[in-house]
């Protein structure tokens, strides 16, 4: 099982990645924001499914991705809110039949969740 | 066993690239300087580079510009340190070549002017030599000595030959702009459709391909263009031309049936190249059904091409260290082997030709577990 999760900064910016380990992940992002930090949207599937929606993702938003001077980041530009990306990854899923669907909501490392999955 | 992998139908939009294919036509667009100084000012690395300039005060020197005159060939020297040796077969097959030679198309020589008047060539001594040698030969009319023959010359006056050195050097590579292969693929495609010139067989052939595909809603497009998340869409010029028609028909035709939501990645043209010749001299039919059970397993193992090629080369990193001892390079031939031995391993059924699957012996072992465990 390979996990596409969605972001969203403690001001609110959308984000998005993917990780085999989800809850090291989000340990991750905590210990960089000094504060919990959930995952509004996890999904779980099979990697290369997983790894195709990111690769459309950054793809699809290519003119909406927030950059760092000129580095790309995984985080969207203001614009694009956390609904509006998880309608589009819903769609992708749907439309093209990725063996992926949403595991979790909310999730954060605090939780075992996904040790019943 | 059965085949598990049923391709699942996509719901079809329309393909932006129908209507903006820059290759469809011309631009029929003419622009004045004033748009690319605009382009400039515009841009950031032009204003990162001015601030540089002034930071530096740094003025253009207009004495150091180039000029221009008429010299006769005989007073030009070629300094070997500088200079390559002289490719003969670059004169006599494509500058001189009888089907393409064209007196218009030939360039200024490149010199510098020494104080002692010697003219020293940094760039043209091919077409210097085989101007020369047309001469030489009686193929110019009234002109019997190309010593006295004057062209055009484009020289800097000085004695500096670490100057002539370094000019050569960014006359050659460092300093100029390629044309990209998609660039050339462009030149090729609108000599025949908007000046309809068929007189160049290469250009014919070119635009024939690029006919095959755009008829399968797929375009060639520049490697880093925008234009790449459209559905179709694919930067990988050098493999697209290598194939020939039917290539491009089996290619383009089974992305666009299967895949018409996704850019074209490059391996679908290396898979049905060599899928088409092992097939042909198997006298073995790519059957429909065999296409369609190739596009399901695609679709519900990787989602697509791209993420097939990102485990094919993982799986081949893996092969190759087990097998070699050591990680070898990547293999093209590698993308439609996997792909028919996965096709076998998960139970079809269709013919396909022995020798495109014996290679790489066992090299879908080396895929990710949770693909394989899918059998």
């Amino acid at each position: 099982m390979y996990y596409l999760y969605l972001i969203q900064s403690p001001k609110g910016r959308a984000g998005f990645g993917i990780a085999k380990d989800p809850q090291s992940r989000n340990r991750d992002y905590v210990a960089h924001c000094g504060d919990i930090v959930d995952f509004p949207f996890l999904y779980g599937g099979t990697s290369t499914h997983v790894k195709k929606i990111e690769n459309t993702i950054k793809q699809q938003y290519v003119d909406n991705i927030w950059h760092i001077e000129d580095r790309p980041l995984e985080w969207l530009n203001d614009e694009i809110t956390i609904h509006q990306l998880k309608a589009y990854v819903d769609q992708l899923i749907n439309d093209r039949h990725y063996k992926v669907s949403l595991v979790a909501k909310d999730y954060n490392f605090t939780q075992s969740v996904l040790d019943k999955l | 066993m059965t085949f598990k992998f049923q391709y699942q139908e996509v719901v079809r939009r329309p393909n932006p690239m129908v209507t903006i294919n820059p290759l469809a036509r011309g631009s029929g667009k003419v622009v004045d300087l004033q748009d690319r100084v605009d382009t400039l000012n515009k841009s950031s690395a032009w204003k990162r580079m001015m601030k540089q300039w002034a930071d530096a005060d740094k003025k253009v020197d207009l004495s150091r510009m180039p000029k221009v005159g008429m010299f006769p060939l005989g007073r030009m020297d070629i300094d070997e340190d500088i200079q390559r040796v002289l490719d003969d077969k670059h004169c006599s097959n494509k500058i001189a070549n009888i089907f393409l030679f064209d007196p218009a198309l030939l360039q200024t020589i490149q010199c510098i002017l020494t104080s002692e008047g010697k003219l020293v060539s940094i760039d043209g001594q091919h077409t210097a030599s085989t101007i020369a040698g047309l001469i030489e030969a009686g193929m110019v009319d009234g002109v019997t000595d190309w010593r006295s023959f004057e062209f055009p010359v484009q020289y800097i006056e000085t004695d500096n030959l670490a100057f002539a050195r370094r000019a050569f050097s960014i006359l050659n590579g460092r300093g100029k702009k390629p044309q990209s292969a998609y660039q050339q693929l462009r030149n090729a495609v609108f000599i025949v459709r908007i000046d309809g010139d068929t007189s160049d067989e290469e250009d014919v052939k070119l635009e024939r391909l690029v006919s095959i595909a755009e008829k399968n809603e797929c375009f060639p497009i520049e490697t880093f263009s925008a234009l790449k998340k459209y559905p179709g869409t694919f930067g990988n010029i050098g493999t697209f031309k290598s194939c020939n028609e039917d290539e491009v028909e089996l290619a383009t035709s089974w992305h666009n049936k299967y895949f018409h939501y996704e850019s074209m990645h490059v391996s679908t043209f290396f898979i049905f190249r060599d899928i088409h010749k092992a097939f042909k001299s198997a006298k073995l039919p790519v059957t429909e059904k065999l296409q369609e059970e190739l596009a399901g397993l695609v679709q519900n193992l990787f989602g697509d091409l791209a993420q097939y090629q990102n485990s094919v080369a993982s799986a081949h990193r893996l092969w190759t260290t087990k097998r070699y001892g050591y990680q070898a390079n990547w293999d093209d031939d590698a993308y439609a082997c996997a792909l028919l031995q996965l096709y076998k391993h998960f139970g079809g059924q269709e013919q396909v030709a022995p020798n495109i699957i014996d290679r790489f012996d066992g090299i879908i072992d080396f895929f990710d577990e949770d693909i394989l465990s899918l059998a």
